[in-house]
């Protein structure tokens, strides 16, 4: 199969890792052995908030079984975890490898024990005698922000304040005709891929360390260890292995990574360490818990005039990474696909006694798009308009485009929309969903005591994000081709669509190409795999140095066969020149006659046929896409069932349809799963409510829609040559908002301003607007 | 703590081996006889990741110990075809229909499909959903794994025809 | 997680089971390990010894005794589930099996390991107490028979004495004219339900229901018959009026998912819902 030329870019090909993780020879983190290897365990704090007076390892050490202990004693300089996206404004509140004097969250990391397996590893924990004085802990944001509430640093819980700012929102909200005020609430939940972390790590006096780990990010792991155990950059070598999903969870250092380093150069043996579920729940980071106050002023026909917001993020107990994205994009990107003159909100970053949160799939854009849909629906239902004429009423026109919206993220800079047609895009989904005939199809169920609804979801999403990735090509003697790429796969199929890059570019076979990733041996440049950039940021690096590689074996093939470069085609593989046939030399031609034993060619330089790019985009790029979903609501007990789902999604030009398609089926499934099931729970005492399977709601085959339909518009960014944006997350982005929307939409006039939709919600939702009625009496 | 010798059968090869009562058939599987296809992504018997069959059932290897296995015979997705045979046609439709992506969840599916399409050639909506309800996939949004179902039920039937 | 340690045994008779518990105070019995086992990884329970019932003979009968259906503790679910015999003389239970966890759990999960366990959420300790079943347990001083109002004390509790092995559960067998029906509420097929309700009816001659046994499942912290829903339709209500018994002197639980007022309310829905799908099946 091909793409629409017969060229492999845009094809919906098979994927070519697929044969070997089907044969069950994937090779994830938990299945490497390395000889002489031992166990850890990580000792993590039982309590949200306590002092820690003092450890005893004695009775530990005691033991035969005990091969090691690693404790806040042991460090000197005690390295901590880097929040890279900190402001001057932002007080520090980082997080050390190992707990000190302090224990912020249940499931901080207190000690790690190291014994032969692990189960007598977990045997040894209860040996360890930590005195801890427990303290009060707080939870809610609001309470962390009174001035008696528990404080987990210093100073304050309130990490930092950001404010956006144009127009004159008061103005416009004194003056408008109607105002919504409403608070959106959206929860903590997480990206809970279905292999937890783990790391292997070992030391050798030859080589240094060499780390395994189920990581998104080898190239940053490996700088953040480097600054974290003081070594050069040739002395330690980081190895993503196969990754059983990341959803961003793994887009950061993690202490365990630092720890198990550690205690590796002290035992003189490879010590391996695998995450278990419960301790995923509890120290992989989390996310989304979001809270909007807004105020919104609308005109009679639903132009948005003003929106003011107050928003609130729960952050949890430390800035780790990237922590500072959500609140941001939660804020900065609430206006979507819409016009908004007169803006202002805050956002404020709040501790509590919680996980540490970081960006999942999604980050940010998900509170905001379900904010921002809610708004607009309410909006419509309160003036009795059709929502997809008031969305089109506010939407930015495409020839508006590109457009500065003048807020920026710390990170990406400006957000500057490159290019789309959010009008265009939403018709389409309007009309494939079905949307103006549904009132009708409605109302017949009403008639038959079945409540359905449907709803829309916009979005817009900054995807493509820098700072760079790297790619790199190199063509063997034997025709063979290799591609690295610092973009490490956690289930995206970059060994596919990386290849099929390269393939466009060398015009060679698929089979022929082999993409590598995930070693920093292999790849110097590497950044790694997040925010939607491989496509745009590592297929161009690809495609940039696959065309390098290109024009110097066109240049050499010139040489060979005494013609000018530009009079060669390259075609299969091989330079022929135009209009001649039989003079034909192939790229492995060409590799041979520049690999090293024998003389260089005339007038070529250097030996080998490789060639690297780094690819800096100069600003992200801007996907985006119409959710319409279709659920059904049992009137009686508030449980929601997705009965269908149309995603509209432009992630500019697609490298593999078929890949992408699943990438917006999965995320859909992650949104079903934030709007309908999924919320990581505390009791007030900051004890985890349900950390585990049993009482965490992962969707199953059943929740989700059996009809998931994408449809691909494929306008091109600008800020690439390929034209591509990203769509690795959108899925995950426009689904709770349609989904709440949808909900609304079936029972209204009730009132929906959260998520999770747990049945028990819903159903007090019902019964508050009056709809239905308890089971005494017949059901309407 | 009491160690007990068991014989098991896996992917048809008998294995005698002296275990601690409290090692559970996924690690056996994993750590002591290498079959490392079977993941673990809970160990408590809810994401079905670690799904094989025993004695032809599927059952969850995390919350069984090595002990209860002695006698069985136990299949591992290592153990669906030869490595030098073609994929088996729940595997090839799974590849076709991109029915997998980062693939941890996997073996446990497929495990489970065989036993869905033994005993019911051509399943209903309701029985294949019925079969997979028992497993996690945060990746795929299950509508690929529905169609490779299909797809693979539609040419084991066909080839029986 | 891995579990803490143990020592394990495979006795090959009752007697050397019993044997067994009787010699270790923290001794559990193992059956099919699909409650006891994430237990033990999740290091919530560490017994010192577990006494694996599988090559005890004579446990993994199902067979009609006089007018009871009786099946023996090891029966796996899965295999009852499919039994034509359970069919006939107890389809509550069939209809209630349907409803256990996932086909994986249920080919290795026993009918006695799970009335044994007394998960309040769980759906064979409910089809118990609904029939009116009886458990026969076996311990050092013989064998006893203790009745389904009698076994059920608390939240993972029963009346089964530490050094007892539940060996079968004795059911009445369904009259003619009798359907069966097991609704519960969860978000996921499979999962714990919020709330469910085990119903079975017999229809009499005028095509009025005779007799109706209810139970609820997850409303509390036991297995719990509907008495009073019992008792409304036996006084000619209507099924749906009869419902909204359901509640009458139930302590619903309340977790931040499930509150209790709504578990409630779900009581009476469930109840309902299963009380009409039984009456639709009785032939």
């Amino acid at each position: 199969m091909s793409g629409g030329d017969g060229r492999p870019f845009g094809a919906p090909l098979k994927r070519k890792e697929d044969p070997r993780l089907l044969r069950g020879r994937g090779k994830y983190i938990s299945d490497i052995k390395l000889h002489g290897m031992l166990h850890a365990t990580v000792v993590r704090s039982p309590h949200p908030h306590a002092e820690i007076r003092g450890i005893d390892t004695a009775a530990l050490l005691a033991d035969p079984r005990c091969m090691a202990v690693l404790t806040a004693a042991d460090f000197e300089d005690m390295p901590e975890l880097v929040c890279i996206d900190a402001e001057e404004t932002t007080l520090p509140f980082l997080q050390p490898a190992l707990a000190r004097d302090k224990v912020r969250y249940v499931g901080e990391p207190v000690a790690v024990i190291v014994a032969e397996d692990r189960y007598d590893a977990e045997d040894l924990m209860t040996l360890l005698e930590v005195d801890y004085a427990p303290l009060p802990a707080v939870v809610d944001p609001e309470r962390a922000l009174e001035p008696d509430a528990p404080i987990l640093h210093f100073q304050s819980n309130l990490t930092d304040t950001l404010h956006y700012s144009d127009g004159d929102a008061a103005g416009a909200l004194a003056s408008a005709p109607h105002v919504l005020r409403e608070r959106f609430a959206t929860q903590r939940y997480a990206g809970m891929p279905m292999e937890t972390r783990g790391v292997i790590a070992s030391y050798e006096e030859r080589s240094g360390f060499t780390l395994y780990s189920s990581t998104q990010v080898p190239n940053g792991v490996k700088t953040n260890l480097q600054t974290a155990l003081g070594l050069p950059e040739n002395g330690i070598r980081v190895i993503a292995p196969d990754l059983g999903g990341g959803f961003g969870v793994k887009l950061q250092i993690y202490p365990e990574e630092i720890l198990l380093c550690r205690i590796a150069q002290r035992v003189k043996r490879p010590v391996k360490w695998i995450e278990d579920r419960w301790e995923h729940f509890v120290s992989t980071t989390h996310g989304r818990e979001q809270f909007h106050d807004v105020e919104v002023g609308y005109d009679d026909e639903g132009r948005i005039l003003a929106i003011r917001d107050d928003c609130v993020t729960n952050t949890g107990a430390y800035l780790q990474s990237l922590t500072m994205v959500e609140p941001f994009i939660g804020v900065c990107m609430l206006t979507g696909p819409y016009h908004l003159e007169n803006f202002e909100a805050t956002a404020k970053v709040v501790m509590t006694n919680k996980t540490p949160m970081n960006p999942f799939r999604g980050v940010g854009h998900v509170q905001a798009a379900f904010t921002m849909e809610r708004i607009i629906d309410s909006v419509a239902a309160d003036l009795g308009l059709d929502p997809v004429q008031v969305r089109l009423r506010n939407m930015i026109q495409p020839e508006q485009l590109p457009l500065n919206r003048k807020f920026g993220n710390v990170l990406a800079g400006t957000i500057v929309y490159d290019s789309g047609d959010y009008p265009t895009c939403l018709k389409k989904a309007a009309a494939l969903a079905g949307h103006a005939d549904f009132a009708d199809e409605q109302e017949q169920a009403r008639a038959e005591g079945r409540y359905i609804g449907m709803g829309i979801g916009c979005f817009v999403e900054e995807t493509g994000l820098g700072p760079y990735e790297s790619g790199t090509v190199r063509v063997e003697p034997s025709g063979k081709i290799t591609v690295l790429t610092g973009a490490c796969s956690s289930g995206q199929g970059h060994a596919t669509t990386l290849a099929q890059i390269a393939a466009d570019e060398l015009s060679v076979d698929m089979d022929d190409i082999q993409v590598l990733h995930g070693d920093t041996d292999l790849v110097r440049f590497g950044v790694g795999t997040y925010a939607s950039r491989t496509a745009a940021v590592g297929g161009t690096a690809v495609r940039q140095a696959a065309g390098k590689a290109k024009d110097r074996a066109a240049f050499i093939a010139g040489q060979l066969l005494e013609v000018d470069p530009v009079d060669l085609e390259l075609r299969d593989g091989a330079f022929t020149v135009a209009g001649s046939p039989g003079a034909s030399v192939s790229l492995a031609d060409v590799a041979t006659a520049v690999a090293p034993g024998s003389p260089l060619p005339e007038g070529v330089a250097d030996y080998g046929l490789e060639a690297t790019d780094v690819f800096h985009p100069k600003t992200n790029t801007f996907a985006y896409g119409v959710h319409v979903a279709t659920v059904e609501v049992d009137i009686e007990t508030g449980v929601v069932k997705h009965l269908r789902h149309v995603v509209v999604n432009d992630s500019g030009r697609v490298i593999n349809p078929l890949i992408l398609e699943g990438q917006v089926q999965g995320g859909v499934a992650l949104g079903v799963g934030g709007a309908l099931l999924e919320e990581i729970l505390y009791d007030d005492d900051g004890q985890p409510r349900n950390p585990n399977f049993m009482d965490y709601l992962v969707p199953g085959v059943q929740n989700v829609s059996p009809e998931i339909v994408v449809e691909h518009m494929e306008i091109p960014t600008p800020l690439n040559p390929d034209g591509i944006k990203g769509g690795g997350e959108g899925g995950a982005v426009g689904a709770p908002a349609a989904i709440a929307n949808a909900v609304a939409n079936a029972i209204r006039p009730a009132r929906i301003a959260a998520t999770p939709l747990f049945p028990a919600r819903v159903h007090e939702a019902i019964v508050a607007a009056g709809l239905g009625a308890t089971v005494e009496g017949t059901k309407s | 703590m009491s160690t007990h010798t068991i014989r098991v059968t896996v992917n048809g090869t008998e294995h005698e081996a002296e275990v601690p009562a409290r090692l559970t058939l996924a690690d056996f599987l994993r750590e002591r006889l290498d079959l490392t296809a079977t993941h673990l992504g809970c160990e408590h018997g809810v994401c079905g990741a670690c799904t094989i069959l025993l004695d032809g059932e599927t059952a969850r290897s995390c919350i069984m110990l090595a002990a209860q296995a002695d006698g069985s015979e136990i299949t591992t997705l290592e153990g669906v075809v030869a490595e030098d045979e073609d994929l088996h046609p729940v595997q090839q439709a799974f590849w076709d229909r991109h029915g997998l992506q980062c693939g941890f969840c996997t073996p446990g599916i497929i495990m489970s499909t065989l036993e869905l399409l033994r005993e019911h050639p051509q399943p209903t909506r309701e029985q294949i959903d019925d079969a997979l309800g028992g497993h996690l996939c945060r990746c795929t949004g299950y509508v690929k794994i529905v169609e490779a179902v299909e797809q693979a039920a539609g040419v084991l039937s066909g080839s029986r025809a | 997680m891995k579990p803490a340690a143990f020592d394990y045994a495979a006795p090959t008779s009752l007697d050397e089971a019993l044997q067994l518990l009787a010699a270790n105070d923290t001794a559990k019995v193992l059956a099919g390990g699909q409650s006891l086992i994430p237990l033990l990884n999740l290091r919530l329970a560490a017994p010192e010894l577990l006494v694996d019932l599988r090559r005890v003979p004579g446990l993994n009968e199902i067979a009609r005794q006089g007018d009871e259906l009786v099946i023996g503790a090891t029966v796996r679910q899965r295999q009852a589930e499919r039994d034509p015999l359970v069919a006939e003389a107890a389809p509550l239970v069939t209809a209630a099996l349907a409803e256990v966890g996932h086909p994986q759990i249920r080919s290795r999960g026993t009918v006695g390991g799970s009335i044994a366990h007394a998960d309040p959420a769980a759906e064979l300790p409910a089809a118990l107490v609904a029939l009116d079943g009886r458990v026969i347990a076996r311990g050092p001083g013989g064998e006893r028979s203790i009745a389904a109002a009698d076994f059920y004390l608390g939240f993972l509790t029963t009346a089964l004495d530490d050094d007892e092995i539940l060996v079968a559960v004795a059911l009445p067998a369904a009259p003619p004219r009798t359907g069966a029906a097991c609704v519960e509420i969860a978000q996921r097929a499979g999962d714990y339900a919020a709330c469910g309700a085990v119903a079975q009816v017999t229809l009499g001659d005028a095509g009025t229901i005779a007799q109706a046994r209810v139970a609820l499942i997850g409303a509390t912290d036991r297995p719990v018959r509907a008495a009073a829903v019992e008792e409304a339709l036996a006084g000619g209500a209507s099924i749906a009026d009869a419902a909204g018994h359901a509640g009458d002197g139930v302590e619903p639980i309340d977790d931040p998912r499930v509150p209790s007022a709504y578990r409630t309310h779900l009581a009476g829905v469930v109840t309902r819902r299963a009380l009409e799908q039984a009456r639709s099946r009785a032939a």
